[in-house]
């Protein structure tokens, strides 16, 4: 039914749903990501810290023992500090008064160089006498006695590099501990998940209708197996009430045919003992047709608790489809010329079904009778079977006013009539729709209710053909 | 007068098959039980028996079985509170001639008697009677007076029924499962519909109706 397949769309598991497992893989798998980052810049934050401070204070000690020295011998100081420093990350720099180059590797002041003995950053670097620029550097420049300014610098690349090494020491830690625990999540998740799609599988007869289905357990003994085993209880229970209903409702119905079936005998006899022109006959004869309809509906109510009980397979044999068909469309044709509604048989060359041949007829002809009293005057009621992949698609189409989807279902229930279509005012009691859902479940077909373009409704039997049919089906 | 044998345990119900039968002018014996009612069928002398499907000392299925076997051929109307179609057909296989079920509107099982009753010795027939209407079963051609009448097959098939119990009350559900084959109530007025089609084709033109309705019961074909 479409109500359900949009349901059964919505619901599906592939789709929207995921597994709880999966979700708390990610869930875990994020916050582990932002706490690492949190971790890595606090590390590379107090690891550069560090570093300047180490940096800083070799400037500042250099700084301090070069301005105590000569100023004579300084150009050779600085000469020799360059050479001994064999990774080239000190430069330095003496100036004269006016601002000269004297000596060093580099033969400039940075511009913006507080020359005040203290250290400061250098973002943009300093460019030495052999054209090399480091990219960031941290500098110090302070005058001397004479008047000569003293430039030292010290490259920063260091710290950076020591930066990008505990960066991604931690990064290949993070994924060495992510994707094994994503992976794993996910391959532990999939053994969950099949199972509920089992458990989705084991309860769709019981969404069905059918309740004497039950969940699998699989004796792990895990919260599924518990979660199971409590829906397994439950429907036990739901299955006991519901048996308990149907039989008081079937004693009821049981227990009054007999005293109803004597008082309609009386209401006969008092019938016949009436004159042909006695008022008073016309009375008893309404009361006759009263008591009939009520006996009818008992006796459709029992046997839809016989066909429902005792699953029986005595009547089942070889049934010639086609003239099954041909005997309903003869029966019902009449009845429908004389509600003006047009009544219809299109069937090709069938197989042959294996079934019960009065039960099929009775359910054929249910649907039929179902869809010649919902037809307008002068609307189309059509008949139509057709074979189609070991299976064969039994029709009944007709233009009234249609099932509204959300009736569907219910309307398989005993005594349920829908108030969209006019149940109620087209003289139905029912009990025809149940019957027929009976008589399909008993031989394993699927009975569904659909629309019929553009408007009214189809109702289709789709029926195993006698090569097809196991017994496992019914 | 026709003697019927009722083999029934219920006090109730054995009363109300004696009244309707007598009422039809028959002679009704009633015994209770299986053994004692196998007994006064096998003696002879009875027309019909019904026979209930569940006795004590001896089960209906057993009884018809014991009355074939021992070559006595009274037709049997079973009668059970075995609705379902199983139960018919093993009523029907062990030697019963027709199945009624509990509750019953006993004007159906005196109907159902009747045409028990006026079986026919298995004599085909290739034309029948009833009044000016005439039916050649062999050239499938229905006549009232000098009139054909245009008959469906399945018109054909009614008319023939109705024409081989003519005189006999035949309710709805008979009607049904002797032209149809099937039986079930097959429910609203499905069987009223076709009679009355072939009423107007057998009654036209202001003659002498001979399709009656028998009102709370089924229909009759009589001679006017």
């Amino acid at each position: 039914m479409n109500g359900a397949d949009a349901r059964s769309r919505r619901d599906d598991l592939s789709g929207r749903w995921r597994s709880s497992t999966k979700r708390l893989i990610l869930v875990y798998g994020a916050f582990f990501v932002a706490w690492t980052v949190v971790l890595i810049g606090a590390i590379r934050w107090q690891t550069a810290s560090y570093l300047d401070g180490i940096v800083d204070s070799i400037l500042e000690q250099r700084l301090r023992f070069l301005s105590s020295v000569e100023r004579a011998r300084l150009p050779a100081l600085l000469a020799a500090t360059t050479q001994l420093d064999l990774r080239g990350l000190m430069a330095s720099g003496l100036f004269d008064a006016q601002g000269r180059y004297v000596a060093g590797d580099i033969d400039h002041l940075p511009e913006g160089l507080a020359i005040d003995g203290v250290v400061h950053p250098l973002p943009e670097g300093v460019q030495r006498i052999s054209g090399e620029r480091a990219s960031r550097m941290h500098a110090v420049a302070l005058k001397l006695d004479d008047g000569s300014v003293m430039l030292l610098a010290r490259d920063y690349r260091v710290v950076d590099q020591v930066g990008t090494i505990i960066r991604s020491g931690l990064l290949w830690a993070l994924s060495l501990t992510l994707v094994p625990g994503l992976l794993g999540g996910y391959l532990l998740s999939r053994g969950p998940l099949r199972r509920v799609r089992r458990i989705e599988t084991a309860i769709e007869p019981v969404m069905r209708g059918d309740l004497g289905a039950r969940l699998p357990v699989s004796g792990r003994r895990d919260e599924l197996d518990m979660l199971a085993a409590i829906v397994n209880r439950m429907l036990d229970q739901i299955e006991r009430l519901l048996g308990e209903v149907k039989g008081v409702s079937d004693s009821i119905a049981h227990d009054l045919r007999t005293p109803l079936t004597r008082l309609r005998t009386q209401l006969h006899r008092v019938q016949q003992l009436g004159d042909a022109g006695d008022p008073r006959s016309e009375l008893v004869e309404r009361c006759i047709v009263e008591a009939d309809a009520l006996l009818d509906r008992f006796r459709a109510l029992l046997r839809i608790s016989e066909l429902e009980d005792i699953g029986r397979r005595a009547g089942f044999g070889v049934v010639d489809l086609g003239e099954t068909l041909h005997r309903v469309h003869e029966l019902y044709v009449p009845l429908a010329e004389e509600k003006g509604v047009s009544f219809v048989l299109d069937a090709g060359t069938l197989p042959p079904l294996r079934a019960d041949g009065h039960l099929l007829f009775e359910a054929i002809g249910n649907l039929v009778d179902n869809a010649i009293k919902f037809a307008p005057y002068g609307g189309h009621v059509v008949l139509a079977a057709a074979a189609d992949d070991g299976r064969v698609a039994i029709d009944v189409a007709d233009d009234g006013s249609g099932i509204p989807v959300g009736e569907r279902d219910a309307v398989l229930r005993r005594f349920y009539r829908s108030n969209a279509s006019g149940a109620a005012q087209a003289g139905g009691h029912g009990l025809g729709l149940p019957l027929v859902a009976a008589i399909a479940r008993l031989h394993g077909y699927a009975f569904s209710i659909g629309d019929n373009a553009p408007h009214g409704t189809r109702m289709t039997l789709r029926c195993w053909t006698s090569d097809e049919w196991e017994p496992t089906h019914a | 007068m026709a003697r019927i044998l009722t083999i029934e345990d219920d006090a109730v119900t054995a009363r109300e098959i004696a009244a309707e039968l007598q009422a039809a002018g028959n002679q009704v014996d009633c015994v209770d039980d299986g053994r004692a009612g196998l007994t006064r069928a096998l003696e002879g002398g009875y027309d019909a028996i019904t026979l209930d499907r569940m006795l004590p000392g001896m089960d209906g299925l057993e009884v018809v079985s014991e009355l074939r076997r021992a070559g006595v051929d009274t037709p049997v109307l079973m009668i059970s509170a075995l609705s379902d179609v199983d139960a018919r057909v093993r009523g029907l296989r062990a030697g019963g001639d027709d199945y009624l079920t509990k509750p019953f509107a006993p004007e159906e099982m005196a109907a159902r008697v009747e045409v028990l009753l006026r079986r026919g010795g298995g004599v085909r027939e290739t034309s029948l009677r009833v009044g000016d209407l005439d039916l050649d079963l062999i050239a499938r051609v229905a006549r009232r007076g000098d009139a054909v009448l245009d008959l469906l097959p399945l018109e054909f098939r009614l008319l023939e029924y109705l024409m081989r119990h003519a005189g006999q009350v035949l309710t709805r559900t008979m009607i049904f499962e002797a032209v149809w084959g099937y039986h079930f109530d097959p429910g609203t007025n499905v069987i009223d519909v076709h009679i009355g089609r072939l009423r107007r084709k057998v009654d036209a033109g202001g003659v002498a109706p001979l399709i009656h309705t028998v009102r709370g019961c089924g229909y009759a074909m009589r001679a006017p």
